[in-house]
C-alpha cells in the first residue's frame, strides 16, 4: 500500500486542505449552516481526520490548540513533526505511513492512544513524556530487539499493546517474554491475556524479572533519597542558612587556601586547627538553628496574615453577594411590573426608579469595596512593618554571630603567626627537629614571606566569611521586598478586578434597562 | 378466733374497697358530673350520645379492672411448697429474736409506731420480712439494669391500694403469689423489685416509710409524662474566636450610642412586662394544678426501694418508686419519712428525725446512732467502711452491742422461704396484665400493649390533651412494632390535622417520614426518604396543590433541587385520572451543587424552564473571588426571515451576561448547541416531574394497601409465632406418624388369626401347613369377593335411587319451581359422580383382586413359618 502511495503525487497540508477537512467533519444540518455562516476557528476543533491524502509532511497544525483526536493514517509521512503545539491530544493515529523513528512526541503529555501500525520503526524510543499512555500499536514494523520491551515497563497505565508483524514476534518466546515483563498488560495483539499464561510467563522468567525489579527498586530508592535531600536543602535555602549545619563553610575557607593548607603541617598547628574548627562549627550550627527558627516564625506570621486577609475578603464578598441577591429580587419584580404596565408615563417613571435602584446598588457595592481597601491597607502596612522588623532582627543577630566567627579567625591568625614566626626562628637557628614538607619549607625563607603567606590565608578566610554573610543578607532582604511588593500588587489587582466586575455588572443592568426603554418607545 | 379473723377480714375488705372507691371517685368525680347532668336531659343529640358513650367507657375500664379483689380467699395455696406453710426451727428462732427486738424497741421508743417485722404470708404463717426477699438474677438481659427492671415491675403488676392507708399491711405475700396474680400493694411491689435488684448485684433495700398521697395511690395525673418532655438541647458554647493578629478592624460605627441605649431600654421594658405577664399566667396555672391539701399528709404508709451507691457503679444513693418505676433523688419531697428498711440479710430502724422529709437522712447503715440494726455482724462491717471517720466509733459500739445482744452473736439470717422468682417468657413478653396498661399523666394518657397483641402492631399510644380534664385532644402518638411496612411511629396533630408517619429503615420505597393531611394525591404532603437507600438520591419531596419540590443529594449530575409549578388541569379532560392526564407544567426550576471538575463560569447553578413562554434561564455558579455570577437566557422563536428561510439562531435569542467575557460563547454555533442541549434537558426534566407524580401515586397506593393489610413480621427465631415453621414442623410430624403407621402395617401378620387356632409353640406339620395356607387364601378370596359385592350393591343402590329421582322428575316436571329444579339437577350431577366413582372402583378392584391374591400366595410360600410347605414343593 505504501508503495502504491509513493507513486502518486504527494500533497501539502495547506490552509485550504485543513479548512475543507474541518468543514466536512464539522457540525451538520442546522448547526452546520450556522457554522458556515460564522466560520470555524481551528482552535475550536476537537477532532480532525486527515487520512488517505498523500501527505508527506505534517505541517500547519499549530493552530489546532485544543485538538483531542488526530488521524493521519494512510499517508506517506516520513517524520513525526509539527505536533508540538497539540498538547491536549489524547488520540494520535499515524498508522500506515513511512515513519522510521519515533520522535517529536515530547510535548504530548496527555496522549493515551498512539498508533504507529505499519511503519518502518526499528526501535521503541523517545516515548518518555507519554505518562498516560494506555494503548500502543506498533504492529507491522521492524522492531527486532526483545529488549525494547523492557523500555515499556515505565508506562504504568499501558494496558494494550500490539507488536505482531515485527521480527521479534517470530521469536518463540515472544508472548511469554512480554507477559512476564509487562505484568499489567491486559491485551496483547488484540487478544486478552489469560491468567494462566501470565502465571506461566512469570514462572518462566522469574529470575531475570526479579533481578530487574531489584535494580528498579534500588534506582527508586536512590531517587527518593536524592529528592529528600533536595527538599531538605530547599527548606534550608528558604531559611537562608543552607550549608551552615556542618563544617561546610569552614571547609570552603580552606578549599582555595594553599598557604593555609601548607601551614597546617607546622608543629602544633593541627591541634590548633582542630580546636578552631570545632568552635567555628558550633557557631555555624547556632546560626543555622537560629535561621530555621526565624523562618518558622516568619512563616507563621505570613500564614496568619494571609488567613486574616482571606477571611476579610470572604466576608466582604458574602456581603456583596447578599446585596446583589436582594437587588436582583427587587429588580426582577419591578421589571415584570413594568412589562405589565401599559401607561407610557407610568412606565417611564418606573424605569427611572429602576435605574435609581441600579445606581444605589453601585454605590453600595463600591462603598463595601472601598471599606475593604482601607481595612486591608491598614493590615498590610502593619504586616509590612512587622516582617521588616523581623528580618532586621534576624540580620542583626546573624551578623553578631558572624562577628564571632571573625573573632575566632583573628585569634587563630594570631596564634598561627606566632607559631610560624617561632618556627622561622627555629629554622634560622637550625634547631628544628621535625621534618617539614618541601613546599612548606620554601615559605620559611624570611619573615616577610611567612607573614605574607599567613596573612593571605587569613584574608581568604575573612573573605569567605564576609561573602557568606553578604549573601545571606542580600537574599533575605530581596525576599522581604519581593514579598511586600507582591502583597501590595495582589491587593491592587484584587481591587481593580472587583471594581471592574462591579462596573460590568452595573453596566449590564443599565443597558438592559435602556433596551427596555428603547423597545417600549418603539412599541 | 377464726370468726374474729373473718370479721376482721371482712372489715378490711370493706375498707379496702372503700379506699379504692374513694380514690376512683376522686379521679372520676369531675367527669361524672357532667355526665349525670346530661343523663337527666331528655333530648340527647347523636353527638352527645357518642360523647356519653365514650366517657362512660372511659370511666368503667379502671373500675372493672379492679373489681376482683386480691384477697386470701382467691389465692390457691395448695400448690405452694411446704416452706410456705411452716416455719423451720431457725425461722422460729429468728421470729423470737425479732419479737425480743421489737419489745426492746417499743420499750426504748414508746412513742413510735410498731415495727413491721413479721407479717403473715398467704398461708397465714408469720414470716420475717428479710426472708421474704429472694434475691434472683433474672435470665432476661433487659432486666439486668435497675431502670428497665423497675419499669418491668411497674408494668407487670397491677397496683392495689393498702387496706389501711395509715398502717403497714397485715399480710406480705411471697413474690411467687404476687407474680402469679399480677397484683399487689406497695410492699409487694417493692419486695419483688428489691429481690430482682439484689439478684442483679445492686445494693438495694426495701423501705417502710411514709409517702405523699400521689405516691401512695400511684396517681400520676400531676406528673408530666416523661415521653412528652423534650430532651433539653445542649446549648453549644460558642467558642469566642480570639481576634487574630491581623484581623481587620471593623468599619467605624456611625450610629448614635445614645439612641441605641434608649432603644435597648425601651425593649427591656417591654420584655419585662411580657415576662411579668407570662409569670402571672404560669402562677395561675400552677395554682390550678396544685393538689388539694391532704388531711393525712405524712401519715400515709408507703413502701419503696432504696439503692445505695457503691455496687454496680451506682454513683449516688437514690429511691425507686416500685409503682411507677421512676427513680427519685433521696431529697425528693414526696418521700416523707422512713420507719425502717431491710434487705435479705438484715433489718434497720431509722433513728433519725424526719421532720424535713428524707432530706437530712444519712444512709450510712453502719452508723448505729442513726440506724439501729437487728442482727449483728452480717455485712455491717463492710458498710461502715464507707466512712472511715466512723470506724473508730463503730468499733466501740460493736463492743457495747456485743454485751447487749450476746445471744445473737452467731446468728445470721436464715435462707429465704420463697421459691426462686420465675417469669415465663410469654409473661415477660406480655408484660402488663392481659398485655394492656393505661397510665394517666398530667394532660396526657399513655396506653401500652404487648407486642403482637394488636393485629396492626400497635404497642403504645400517647394522647396529649390541652386541658387538665383531658377532654380536648391535642395530639396522638402511636408507636408500632414488627410492622412489615416498617412503620414505627404515627403522629397525629389534632389542631392542624397533620398526620406524620415515621418509618424505620427498610421500607420498599425507602420512606423515612411521610406527613400529610389526606391520602388524596396532589395535596399538601411532605415525604422524606432514607438518604442512601434511593438510586436517584432523593431525600425529600414536598407537595402542595400547585407545586412539587424535590431535594436531592449525592447525585453524579449534582442536582440538588427541583421545583415544578403546575397549572390546573384542562377542564375537558377532567374525567380521566391523574395518571393519564398530568397537570400542565408552567415552570421547572432546578438547582445544582458546584461541580468541582468544571470551571465556575461553565457550571450551571440554577436553570429555570419557563415552559409556557418557551424561555430558559440559566444562572451559573459564582467564582470564588467574584460576587457576581454569569447569566444566560434563551428565547425560542421559530420565525421565518424575509426570504422565507427558517431562522435557526439569531443573536437576540440568547441574552447573556458574563462575568469574564469569553470569545467562544459569543458564537452562534455555541449558543445554538447550548440551546439544543437545554431543550433535550427540558424534555427530560418534564419527564422526571411526571414520573415523580406517578411515583407519589404509587407510594400512596402502596401505603393504603399496607395500612389495610398491616401485616406483621415474625422473626424466624420466634418458633411460637412463626406459622410457616410451625406448619413445616407439623408436616414433618405428620410424615413421621404416617411412616410409623406404614411400618406397623407391614408388620401386620396375616397368618396370626389362623395360627392362633393351633396350639402354640409346636412345629407345624405339613398337613397343618397346607390347611393353614388354604384357609388363609380362601379367607382372603372371600374378603375380596365381599368387597366387590359391597361396591356392587352400593352401585346398584345409587343407580336405583337416581332412576327413581329421574322418574319423579319426569312426572312432576311441570309443577316444579326453579329452585326445586336446580336442586334436582345438582342432585343428579352428584349422583352421577358417585356412580361413576363406584364404577371405577369396582373395575379397579376386579383388576387388582387376582393380583393381590397371587401376591398373598407368593408371600405365604415364602413365609418361614410355613417352611414345611416349601420343603415339599422344593
Amino acid at each position: 500500500m505504501n508503495r502504491l502511495c509513493d507513486s502518486m503525487e504527494p500533497k501539502v497540508m495547506d490552509d485550504d486542505m485543513l479548512k475543507l477537512a474541518v468543514g466536512e467533519q464539522g457540525p451538520q444540518e442546522e448547526a452546520g449552516q450556522l457554522a458556515k455562516q460564522e466560520g470555524i476557528l481551528f482552535k475550536d476543533v476537537l477532532s480532525l481526520q486527515l487520512d488517505f491524502r498523500n501527505i508527506l509532511r505534517i505541517d500547519n497544525l499549530w493552530q489546532f490548540e485544543n485538538l483531542r483526536k488526530l488521524q493521519l493514517d494512510n499517508n506517506i509521512i516520513e517524520k513525526i513533526e509539527g505536533l508540538e503545539n497539540l498538547t491536549h491530544l489524547v488520540w494520535l493515529d499515524l498508522s500506515f505511513n513511512n515513519i522510521e523513528t519515533i520522535e517529536g512526541l515530547d510535548t504530548l503529555v496527555n496522549l493515551e492512544d498512539l498508533s504507529l501500525f505499519n511503519n518502518r520503526i526499528s526501535k521503541i524510543d523517545s516515548l518518555d513524556a507519554l505518562v498516560k499512555l494506555q494503548v500502543l500499536s506498533l504492529g507491522n514494523n521492524q522492531i527486532d530487539n526483545m529488549m525494547n520491551i523492557v523500555y515499556l515497563r515505565r508506562f504504568k497505565c499501558l494496558r494494550t499493546l500490539s507488536l505482531s508483524g515485527n521480527p521479534i514476534s517470530e521469536a518463540e518466546d515472544y508472548k511469554m517474554f512480554i507477559c512476564a515483563y509487562l505484568p499489567d498488560l491486559v491485551y496483547l495483539d488484540f487478544r486478552r491475556i489469560d491468567d494462566h499464561t501470565k502465571e506461566l510467563a512469570e514462572a518462566k522468567h522469574q529470575y531475570s524479572i526479579d533481578e530487574l525489579k531489584h535494580r528498579e527498586n534500588l534506582m527508586q530508592v536512590r531517587l527518593q533519597d536524592e529528592r529528600a535531600q533536595q527538599e531538605e536543602l530547599e527548606k534550608h535555602k528558604t531559611a537562608f542558612v543552607e550549608h551552615l549545619n556542618g563544617s561546610f563553610l569552614f571547609d570552603s575557607m580552606y578549599a582555595e587556601d594553599s598557604e593555609g593548607n601548607k601551614l597546617s603541617y607546622l608543629p602544633g598547628v593541627s591541634e590548633l586547627l582542630e580546636a578552631y574548627k570545632d568552635k567555628f562549627v558550633i557557631i555555624c550550627v547556632n546560626i543555622f538553628e537560629y535561621g530555621l527558627k526565624q523562618q518558622e516564625k516568619r512563616k507563621i506570621e505570613l500564614d496568619t496574615f494571609s488567613e486574616c486577609v482571606h477571611e476579610a475578603i470572604q466576608e466582604n464578598q458574602e456581603q456583596g453577594k447578599c446585596k446583589i441577591a436582594q437587588f436582583e429580587e427587587k429588580h426582577l419584580s419591578s421589571l415584570s411590573a413594568i412589562q405589565e404596565e401599559s401607561e407610557l408615563p407610568n412606565i417611564e417613571k418606573m424605569i427611572l426608579e429602576c435605574s435609581a435602584d441600579v445606581s444605589e446598588l453601585f454605590n453600595k457595592l463600591m462603598m463595601l469595596e472601598m471599606q475593604l481597601v482601607e481595612q486591608l491597607e491598614e493590615t498590610i502596612n502593619m504586616f509590612e512593618r512587622n516582617i521588616v522588623d523581623m528580618v532586621g532582627l534576624f540580620i542583626e543577630n546573624v551578623q553578631s554571630l558572624m562577628a564571632q566567627c571573625r573573632d575566632l579567625e583573628n585569634h587563630h591568625h594570631e596564634k598561627l603567626l606566632e607559631i610560624s614566626i617561632s618556627t622561622l626562628e627555629k629554622i634560622v637557628k637550625g634547631d628544628l627537629d621535625e621534618d617539614l614538607p618541601d613546599d612548606l619549607r620554601a615559605l620559611f625563607v624570611d619573615k616577610d614571606t611567612i607573614v605574607n603567606a599567613v596573612g593571605a590565608s587569613h584574608d581568604i578566610h575573612l573573605l569567605k566569611i564576609d561573602n557568606r554573610e553578604d549573601e545571606l543578607v542580600t537574599r533575605i532582604n530581596s525576599w522581604c521586598t519581593r514579598l511586600v511588593d507582591k502583597i501590595h500588587k495582589d491587593e491592587i489587582m484584587r481591587n481593580r478586578k472587583r471594581v471592574k466586575e462591579i462596573n460590568q455588572y452595573i453596566d449590564h443592568m443599565q443597558s438592559e434597562l435602556d433596551n427596555l426603554e428603547y423597545s417600549d418607545i418603539l412599541d | 378466733m377464726e370468726v374474729l379473723r373473718e370479721k376482721v377480714e371482712e372489715e378490711e375488705e370493706a375498707e379496702r374497697e372503700e379506699a379504692a372507691e374513694r380514690a376512683e371517685w376522686a379521679r372520676t368525680e369531675k367527669m361524672m358530673r357532667p355526665v349525670e347532668v346530661r343523663k337527666e336531659e331528655t333530648t340527647l343529640t347523636q353527638e352527645m350520645l357518642r360523647d356519653l358513650e365514650k366517657k362512660l367507657s372511659e370511666i368503667q375500664i379502671p373500675i372493672s379492672a379492679e373489681l376482683p379483689a386480691f384477697t386470701k380467699d382467691t389465692i390457691d395455696i395448695s400448690k405452694l411448697p411446704v416452706s410456705y406453710k411452716t416455719n423451720t426451727p431457725k425461722e422460729e428462732h429468728l421470729l423470737q429474736v425479732a419479737d425480743n427486738f421489737s419489745r426492746q424497741y417499743s420499750h426504748l421508743c414508746p412513742d413510735r409506731v410498731h415495727l413491721f417485722l413479721h407479717p403473715l404470708n398467704e398461708c397465714e404463717v408469720p414470716k420475717f420480712v428479710s426472708t421474704t426477699l429472694r434475691p434472683t438474677l433474672m435470665p432476661y438481659p433487659e432486666l439486668y439494669n435497675w431502670d428497665s427492671c423497675a419499669q418491668f415491675v411497674s408494668d407487670f403488676l397491677t397496683m392495689v391500694p393498702l387496706p389501711d392507708p395509715l398502717k403497714p399491711p397485715s399480710h406480705l405475700y411471697s413474690s411467687t403469689t404476687v407474680l402469679n396474680y399480677q397484683k399487689g400493694n406497695c410492699f409487694d411491689f417493692s419486695t419483688l423489685l428489691c429481690s430482682m435488684l439484689i439478684g442483679s448485684g445492686y445494693d438495694a433495700y426495701c423501705v417502710n416509710g411514709y409517702g405523699s398521697l400521689d405516691l401512695c395511690h400511684m396517681d400520676l395525673t400531676r406528673e408530666v409524662c416523661p415521653l412528652t418532655v423534650k430532651p433539653k438541647e445542649t446549648v453549644q458554647k460558642e467558642e469566642k474566636v480570639l481576634p487574630k493578629k491581623y484581623t481587620i478592624r471593623p468599619p467605624r460605627d456611625l450610629c448614635s450610642r445614645f439612641e441605641q441605649e434608649q432603644e435597648v431600654k425601651k425593649q427591656q421594658e417591654i420584655r419585662a412586662q411580657e415576662k411579668k405577664q407570662l409569670r402571672e399566667e404560669e402562677e395561675r396555672l400552677m395554682e390550678a394544678e396544685k393538689a388539694k391539701p391532704d388531711a393525712l399528709h405524712g401519715l400515709r404508709v408507703h413502701s419503696w426501694v432504696l439503692v445505695l451507691s457503691g455496687k454496680r457503679e451506682v454513683p449516688e444513693n437514690f429511691f425507686i418508686d416500685a409503682f411507677t418505676g421512676h427513680s427519685y433523688s433521696t431529697q425528693d419531697e414526696r418521700f416523707l419519712g422512713i420507719e425502717s428498711l431491710w434487705n435479705h440479710k438484715n433489718y434497720w430502724i431509722n433513728m433519725q428525725d424526719c421532720w424535713n422529709c428524707c432530706k437530712d437522712l444519712i444512709f450510712d447503715l453502719g452508723d448505729p446512732v442513726r440506724w439501729e440494726y437487728m442482727l449483728l455482724g452480717t455485712d455491717k462491717s463492710q458498710l461502715s467502711l464507707t466512712e472511715e471517720d466512723d470506724s473508730g466509733i463503730n468499733d466501740e459500739d460493736d463492743v457495747e452491742n456485743l454485751g447487749k445482744e450476746d445471744e445473737d452473736k452467731s446468728f445470721d439470717m436464715p435462707h429465704s422461704w420463697v421459691e426462686q422468682i420465675e417469669i415465663s417468657p410469654e409473661a415477660f413478653e406480655t408484660r402488663c396484665p392481659n398485655g394492656k396498661k393505661v397510665i394517666q399523666y398530667k394532660r396526657a394518657k399513655l396506653e401500652k400493649w404487648a407486642p403482637y397483641l394488636n393485629s396492626n402492631g400497635l404497642v403504645s399510644r400517647l394522647t396529649t390533651y390541652e386541658d387538665l380534664e383531658c377532654t380536648n385532644i391535642l395530639e396522638i402518638k402511636e408507636w408500632y412494632q414488627n410492622r412489615e411496612d416498617m412503620l414505627e411511629l404515627k403522629h397525629i396533630n389534632k389542631t392542624t390535622d397533620l398526620k406524620t408517619d415515621y418509618f424505620k429503615p427498610g421500607h420498599p420505597q425507602a420512606l423515612r417520614v411521610h406527613s400529610y393531611k389526606s391520602m388524596q394525591p396532589e395535596m399538601d404532603r411532605v415525604i422524606e426518604f432514607y438518604e442512601m437507600a434511593r438510586v436517584d438520591g432523593l431525600i425529600k419531596r414536598e407537595e402542595t396543590a400547585r407545586t412539587m419540590t424535590e431535594y436531592y443529594q449525592g447525585r453524579p449530575d449534582f442536582l440538588s433541587y427541583r421545583h415544578a409549578n403546575f397549572r390546573p388541569r384542562v377542564k375537558k379532560l377532567a374525567l380521566s385520572s391523574a395518571e393519564s392526564n398530568p397537570r400542565p407544567i408552567v415552570k421547572i426550576t432546578e438547582q445544582f451543587f458546584r461541580n468541582p471538575a468544571k470551571p465556575a463560569e461553565e457550571d450551571v447553578a440554577e436553570r429555570v424552564f419557563l415552559l409556557a413562554e418557551e424561555r430558559i434561564q440559566l444562572r451559573y455558579h459564582c467564582r470564588d473571588d467574584h460576587i457576581t455570577a454569569s447569566k444566560r437566557e434563551f428565547l425560542r422563536r421559530t420565525e421565518v426571515d424575509s426570504k422565507g428561510n427558517k431562522i435557526i439562531m439569531t443573536p437576540d435569542m440568547c441574552i447573556s451576561f458574563e462575568v469574564e467575557p469569553m470569545e467562544h460563547t459569543k458564537k452562534l454555533l455555541y449558543q445554538y448547541e447550548a440551546m439544543m442541549h437545554l431543550k433535550r434537558e427540558e424534555k427530560l426534566s418534564r419527564h422526571q416531574v411526571w414520573e415523580s407524580e406517578l411515583e407519589v401515586l404509587e407510594i400512596l397506593k402502596l401505603r393504603e394497601e399496607e395500612e389495610a393489610a398491616h401485616t406483621l413480621t415474625i422473626s424466624i427465631y420466634d418458633t411460637k409465632r412463626n406459622e410457616k415453621s410451625k406448619e413445616y414442623r407439623e408436616a414433618m410430624e405428620r410424615v413421621m406418624h404416617e411412616e410409623h403407621l406404614r411400618q406397623v402395617e407391614t408388620q401386620l401378620d396375616y397368618l396370626a388369626p389362623f395360627l392362633a387356632q393351633l396350639p402354640p409353640g409346636e412345629k407345624l406339620t405339613r398337613w397343618q401347613a397346607v390347611r393353614l395356607k388354604d384357609e388363609c387364601l380362601s379367607d382372603f378370596k372371600q374378603r375380596l369377593i365381599n368387597k366387590a359385592n359391597l361396591i356392587q350393591s352400593r352401585f346398584e343402590k345409587e343407580t336405583q335411587e337416581l332412576q327413581k329421582k329421574q322418574q319423579w322428575y319426569q312426572e312432576n316436571q311441570v309443577t316444579l319451581t326453579p329452585e326445586d329444579e336446580d336442586l334436582y339437577l345438582s342432585y343428579c350431577s352428584q349422583a352421577m359422580f358417585r356412580i361413576r366413582i363406584l364404577e371405577q372402583r369396582l373395575n379397579r378392584h376386579k383388576e387388582l383382586a387376582p393380583l393381590k391374591y397371587l401376591a398373598l400366595e407368593e408371600k405365604l410360600y415364602k413365609d418361614p413359618r410355613l417352611g414345611e410347605l416349601q420343603k415339599i414343593f422344593a
